[in-house]
């Protein structure tokens, strides 16, 4: 994988199955990022194949409808508050079948309650986070692509969410793909951790011994990327 | 897809826009300020092309006699092709399709039909497209439209329609291009190259057409040659054009890639706001940040300089590595020179001071992208160790230097196309430079802007805060700047008025940094 002549990603193989949380870990600029933007088919690698839920990705209604995804800061609606947002991006997701949060419920959970009512541009930069997140559990998923989700959150609110990702939707059969430093968030999500350094898999360590348990072996991801 | 898959899509999607809608609590004084914005743009934009657009009513024989009609229709038509090259490239740059930021953060990776989520947008691009294309067509019409042997029945209805549709033919292949060639890199650079010689030959003739009657004649010439086949064959062809780019646009628009939608809509988004907000800064950044992703650049070590310097140096170093755009703003130079003649025919000094004044604060912008990064950042301030005072005078030379060498160049070509009697403009215009820097570095320097500050109500709404700091940066560069605005309202130069804009840029720069630097402690 490659940004004009910078090579990011080399002789990645990665394999994930289904009910699993895979934390990407390593140093700035190492290609997290990049690997979860080829998996949800913003970048084609220039060699090999990237397989997402049986296929390439397809960037098409069946695939986003499969594949949540939470990058960048997104822009916000002016005039539409928190929780309005949330029961927007349910209303873009209808019909809800699978696991998902009501726009309650996931204000309660995020801590938003105090600002639920309030636009998005007002919050904090840790709000936004948190809606960020809250709006990516408002609709069902099969893989929910987190890119450095711990971003901006305080530490107590990190393992809240790393326990929401591995009790809730992970054991309802979601897969979670994540770039993170941090490595007890990773820890407490029950996550199999995958660093990379200098554009390479260098180790793939089980962090905690639940993920044997949720191993489905229908569909995943599957590489190699590069 | 069938029928009802299409009716059940659209309705989907018209349900969330609804959705969006309802709750987007528009006041009616939003509605006011919109319209009262129109209504002003209006009067003046009609204003500004009454003259221009009279030449269509005129008799061929009457305008066609006349000097001063054949030099407008050469540098009219000359800022036509520029004009028209500029909003090609424009298109480019910010994307395919004018779709809003948030809608590509929240209906884009859905399951929402995209061809219904896009349309909306796609016809909007279709729409300015037209509407500059038909703005451009008809002001190129009535350039040379005295020239043309046209057949008389054929004017002016028939020939605005195809005029207006070629321009924006024009505008939609640039548009469906940048969508549909992502990979296409190559290709889209020559385009742009080709698009900038031709704008560059355009304005260069129209330029010497004002000085030189054989060019006036050659160009008119070449007018009269455009029969009405010739004419009706280039518009169908255009009308060909627009149609293929419109049908490849409409039906890619289902599969329009996602990731290269989210991207651009984030960076015009990001665009947009830095031009409405008068942020010349930020908007360099984006395209220098475009510019680069992807690129490699070759370390190369910091010159020895004193401390303030060397903090500075990092704007020269950035306009060092990509020239180019410092190219583009030069041949821009000569656009005051071709304003005052295209528009009215005769040399209208307001409109070529205002144009000068407001480049000379676009240029020098330029070299202040570091200086608006580290406003008032006291913590590095700290950790850099340098003299706020000092540092802020380091990078006032840059944006001076830009500034005094547009205004010089701009102003040897007003004087060498004869729009500009006497030598000592040029001259006037480098020492002119600290004084619009003062006001370049002050417009870098705002504060950030916070959407929820509130100014004063005036009859045009609330004026908030950030625009009253940028409307004081302008003022503050036409103070600088006055002596040379004054000697180009009168159209002479004397060399007292050397001695004047000396003494007004020094004392305007001065004050400027004496009172930054008071309030930077």
């Amino acid at each position: 994988m490659a940004y004009g002549s910078v090579v990011v990603l080399e002789d990645i193989d990665l394999t994930v199955t289904a009910g699993e949380i895979v934390a990407l870990t390593g140093v700035n600029g190492v290609g997290k990022s990049t690997l979860l933007s080829c998996l949800a088919g913003f970048r084609r690698p220039a060699e090999g194949a990237v397989s997402v839920l049986g296929g390439p990705p397809r960037d098409n209604a069946e695939f986003w409808r499969s594949v949540a995804i939470v990058a960048d800061q997104p822009t916000w609606y002016p005039g539409l508050t928190a929780r309005e947002l949330l029961e927007l991006v349910r209303m873009t997701h209808q019909p809800l079948r699978g696991w998902c949060l009501p726009a309650d419920e996931l204000v309660e959970i995020f801590g938003l309650s105090a600002r639920a009512d309030a636009s998005p541009l007002s919050l904090s930069s840790g709000q936004r986070q948190r809606l960020s997140l809250a709006a990516a559990l408002a609709r069902p998923s099969r893989l929910l692509l987190l890119d450095e989700p711990e971003q901006s959150l305080d530490a107590g609110f990190r393992q809240e969410l790393a326990t929401l990702l591995s009790e809730q939707y992970a054991a309802s059969g979601g897969t979670v793909v994540m770039a993170t430093h941090d490595h007890d968030f990773a820890v407490t999500a029950g996550a199999r951790v995958v660093p990379l350094a200098e554009g390479r898999i260098t180790g793939d360590t089980e962090a905690a011994g639940e993920t044997e348990d949720r191993v489905a072996a229908d569909d995943g991801i599957t590489g190699p990327v590069a | 897809m069938t029928a009802a898959d299409d009716a059940e899509a659209e309705a989907n999607v018209a349900a969330v826009r609804s959705f969006i809608a309802r709750h987007r609590r528009r006041s009616w004084v939003d509605w006011y300020v919109a319209g009262f914005a129109l209504l002003i743009a209006g009067i003046y934009g009609s204003d500004f092309l009454a003259t221009p657009l009279s030449r269509l009513g005129r008799p061929a024989s009457h305008a066609a006699a006349t000097h001063a009609a054949a030099t407008q229709a050469v540098a009219g038509a000359g800022l036509v092709i520029g004009v028209g090259v500029g909003l090609l490239l424009l298109a480019q740059a910010l994307g395919p399709l004018a779709l809003s930021p948030a809608d590509a953060s929240w209906l884009l990776l859905t399951p929402l039909d995209r061809r219904v989520v896009l349309r909306r947008a796609a016809l909007t691009v279709a729409l300015l497209a037209t509407a500059a294309g038909a703005l451009l067509g008809v002001l190129g019409l009535a350039m040379a439209g005295p020239y043309l042997r046209l057949a008389a029945s054929g004017l002016p209805g028939s020939w605005l329609f195809l005029s207006a549709v070629a321009g924006a033919g024009c505008c939609l292949a640039a548009a469906a291009a940048a969508g549909l060639a992502q990979p296409w890199a190559r290709p889209r650079a020559v385009i742009r190259a080709v698009g900038l010689a031709v704008a560059v030959v355009a304005v260069g003739g129209a330029v010497a057409g004002e000085r030189l009657s054989a060019v006036t004649r050659a160009v008119t010439a070449v007018f009269g040659g455009l029969s009405t086949p010739v004419f009706e064959t280039a518009a169908l062809a255009a009308l060909a054009l627009a149609a293929v780019a419109w049908l490849l646009l409409w039906r890619r628009l289902s599969v329009f890639p996602a990731g290269v939608l989210r991207a651009d809509s984030a960076r015009s988004g990001r665009a947009l706001l830095a031009a409405q907000f008068l942020n010349f800064s930020l908007l360099f950044w984006i395209a220098e940040d475009n510019h680069w992703r992807g690129r490699l650049l070759r370390s190369k070590p910091w010159p020895k300089l004193p401390p303030a310097l060397a903090l500075a140096w990092a704007d020269w170093r950035r306009l060092g590595r990509r020239p180019w755009p410092l190219a583009i703003l030069a041949v821009a130079s000569v656009i005051p020179a071709l304003l005052g003649i295209a528009v009215t025919g005769r040399i209208r000094p307001d409109l070529i001071a205002a144009a000068l004044v407001l480049g000379a604060l676009a240029v020098g912008a330029q070299g202040t992208v570091a200086a608006k990064r580290d406003q008032d950042d006291a913590a590095l301030r700290r950790l850099l160790g340098v003299d706020a005072g000092r540092a802020l005078v380091a990078r006032a030379v840059l944006p001076t230097l830009l500034s005094g060498c547009w205004l010089a160049l701009s102003l040897a070509v007003l004087s060498a196309a004869g729009t500009l009697s006497g030598w000592l403009w040029p001259l006037l215009g480098l020492i002119a430079g600290p004084g619009v820097a003062a006001g370049v570095l002050r417009l870098a320097r705002t504060a950030r802007i916070n959407p929820a500050d509130r100014g004063p109500d005036t009859p045009m709404g609330n004026t908030p805060p950030w625009l009253i700091s940028r409307a004081l940066s302008v003022i503050v560069a036409l103070i600088g700047a006055a002596p040379l605005v004054v000697a180009l309202l009168r159209g002479e130069a004397p060399a007292t008025i050397v001695i004047d804009q000396c003494a007004a840029s020094v004392i305007v720069l001065w004050v400027y940094l004496a009172i930054a630097r008071s309030l930077s402690r």
